[in-house]
């Protein structure tokens, strides 16, 4: 019987996760379709279970079915209940305690890093830190492909990075920072503080997710608030400014620096998360 | 330790499960399909005689099977248990994760569209999995399953219809699921635990050498559990600074070994295979990395 409830109330986890919307704060929505698929194993399964639960009776410990298991492993009643309990932990939490969203108790836990391929210099273009990075583009795709990205964008004297397009124009920035020095740049993301920096600067990201929360990282930007402003961790911020570039210590590398003339903060957004896209 | 970090460590807990439950339904599903539907005897006439040929279309068949590092414990025990042998299902369960066709595409994409992290990863995943399987052959004589799921093995000699082979089927299923799955809970809480609470930043600054670059990687693949269709978007974010060597050992180890897998295998079979199988991966990825890739 336990195993019937197990089986019950994890294809209610999933369909009400699925049905309150909840589930895109855990995953990425392009793979809903594969914990939609759960959903309907989980419903035969509890069918199954149920039809064969109460046609053969409460036997489900010690039964021989002809698949040759050795029930008897599970014979002892604590240790089948203390099983059981551990299958109830997601369902119980994964119903009733609220999501939480990551931020910068995460970021330092994880780390962060940042995809930069020029060098300080920055009049020079695709010059490689590491002469081994060539392995990566298969010799000229991933420029071609990079710089058929830029195109749009370098032509452009502001940017605006939105929800869709976060991910791939960072992308475009690191990739060849100098080609941006100088632009406008428009971003939201939330504060995280390094011990490296001066006081008004600070790092504003954004989690991006690739299939689920467990597998996501930070993405963003160097952010230098005017003089005096000291911004807190996991303050919510949509800032404006020119890109510039700096040398940061601990990457022993030259990043984007966005110099902010004008910003705003605001609340955390509806949907925290920046999703990877195909 | 406080109640927002607490919180965080349940929600990549509950997004762990999402991602990987589905995968675990599909595997114990077609775990019951082999048992009531594949007999031993036709195991026995599908699998090559020649060891090294029986090795070669297990990978084979790995190639062209969807599934996880997860999903395809609960396949390969019921692979073992009729009567496939050791070294064929091992290398079944290895080359199935990476070699499948989507994980090979995320590759591509995440590395900018480019072949060759998709062939580095490709060769050296099939090369350990060339060297794990001889090792094992000559090593263990026996299944190395767990005593608890060395079953006395059933012909069904009696005819069943069809409608008792589906419920035997949903059966098995169900109970192959229950016995996976307290495994897989385990596995992800505390993946969750060490992502939430461990500063697993501090494993970068080791070092970026070459030996111990490619090592430090291999272990935060393994601490991080990742799913081996995102683990690529993962690699890539550290292209700046660590050697494509090294991102290649955290590609193929990775996709073999973590946490969750780790105590599903050791739920599997014995606890000295599955170290000695651990031991050899990891012997072999970082060698044959640090050989083949600068």
């Amino acid at each position: 019987m336990g195993r019937l409830f197990i089986l019950l109330g994890l294809t209610f986890l999933f369909m009400h996760l699925h049905a309150s919307g909840n589930i895109s704060k855990y995953i990425n929505m392009e793979y809903s379709y594969v914990s939609q698929i759960a959903i309907y194993i989980l419903a035969i399964f509890t069918l199954m279970g149920s039809y064969l639960y109460f046609k053969e009776g409460n036997q489900e410990e010690g039964v021989d079915c002809q698949c040759g298991h050795d029930h008897s492993r599970e014979n002892k009643k604590w240790k089948r209940n203390l099983t059981y309990f551990l299958y109830f932990i997601p369902i119980l939490t994964g119903l009733f305690l609220p999501v939480a969203t990551m931020d910068s108790n995460i970021v330092e836990k994880k780390g962060f890093h940042f995809p930069v391929y020029e060098d300080s210099d920055e009049y020079s273009q695709h010059q490689f830190l590491q002469p081994d990075t060539s392995l990566y583009y298969g010799k000229d795709d991933y420029l071609t492909l990079m710089d058929n990205s830029l195109k749009g964008l370098v032509d452009r004297d502001s940017l605006q990075l939105t929800d869709e397009n976060y991910l791939n124009d960072l992308e475009a920035i690191y990739y060849s920072p100098g080609k941006f020095t100088g632009k406008q740049i428009t971003l939201t993301g939330f504060s995280y503080n390094s011990d490296e920096l001066a006081k008004n600067q600070v790092f504003l990201f954004r989690f991006g997710v690739i299939h689920c929360v467990a597998d996501s990282g930070v993405f963003g930007m160097l952010i230098e608030f005017p003089e005096g402003m000291h911004p807190k961790n996991d303050e919510w911020y949509s800032v404006t400014g020119e890109l510039e570039s700096i040398y940061y210590q601990p990457f022993k590398k030259t990043i984007p620096l966005l110099k902010v003339s004008s910003h705003s903060k605001i609340a955390e957004p509806d949907d925290p998360y920046v999703y990877r896209q195909y | 330790m406080n109640v927002q970090a607490l919180l965080q460590m349940n929600t990549i807990f509950i997004s762990i499960l999402i991602e990987s439950l589905p995968f675990i339904l599909l595997g114990v599903l077609i775990s019951g399909i082999i048992q009531i539907f594949v007999s031993e005897e036709m195991i026995a006439k599908i699998i090559p005689k020649n060891p090294i040929l029986s090795v070669l279309s297990a990978i084979g068949a790995g190639v062209f099977f969807l599934a996880c590092e997860c999903g395809i414990v609960p396949i390969t025990r019921r692979l073992i248990a009729k009567g496939v042998p050791l070294s064929a299902a091992i290398a079944f369960m290895l080359s199935a994760p990476i070699l499948n066709p989507i994980v090979l595409f995320s590759t591509y994409i995440a590395f900018g569209n480019s072949w060759s992290m998709v062939f580095y990863r490709g060769g050296i995943a099939f090369a350990v999995v060339l060297i794990i399987a001889f090792i094992l052959s000559f090593q263990f004589k026996t299944n190395q399953l767990k005593q608890e799921h060395i079953e006395h093995i059933q012909i069904h000699h009696h005819k069943l219809t069809f409608k008792d082979k589906i419920t035997g089927m949903f059966k098995h299923s169900i109970e192959e699921f229950f016995s996976v799955g307290k495994y897989l809970i385990i596995g992800a809480l505390l993946a969750a635990a060490i992502q939430t609470f461990l500063k697993t930043s501090l494993l970068l600054e080791i070092g970026q050498g070459k030996l111990s670059g490619n090592a430090v990687m291999m272990a935060l693949s393994y601490v991080m559990s990742l799913c081996s269709q995102a683990d690529a978007f993962v690699a890539s974010s550290f292209r700046s600074t660590f050697s494509p060597s090294s991102l290649v050992a955290f590609l193929v180890f990775g996709a073999m070994f973590d946490i969750k897998n780790t105590i599903m295998l050791l739920g599997t079979f014995k606890t000295k295979f599955v170290l000695c199988l651990m031991a050899y991966i990891f012997i072999s990825v970082l060698g044959l990395t640090l050989l083949f890739i600068s």
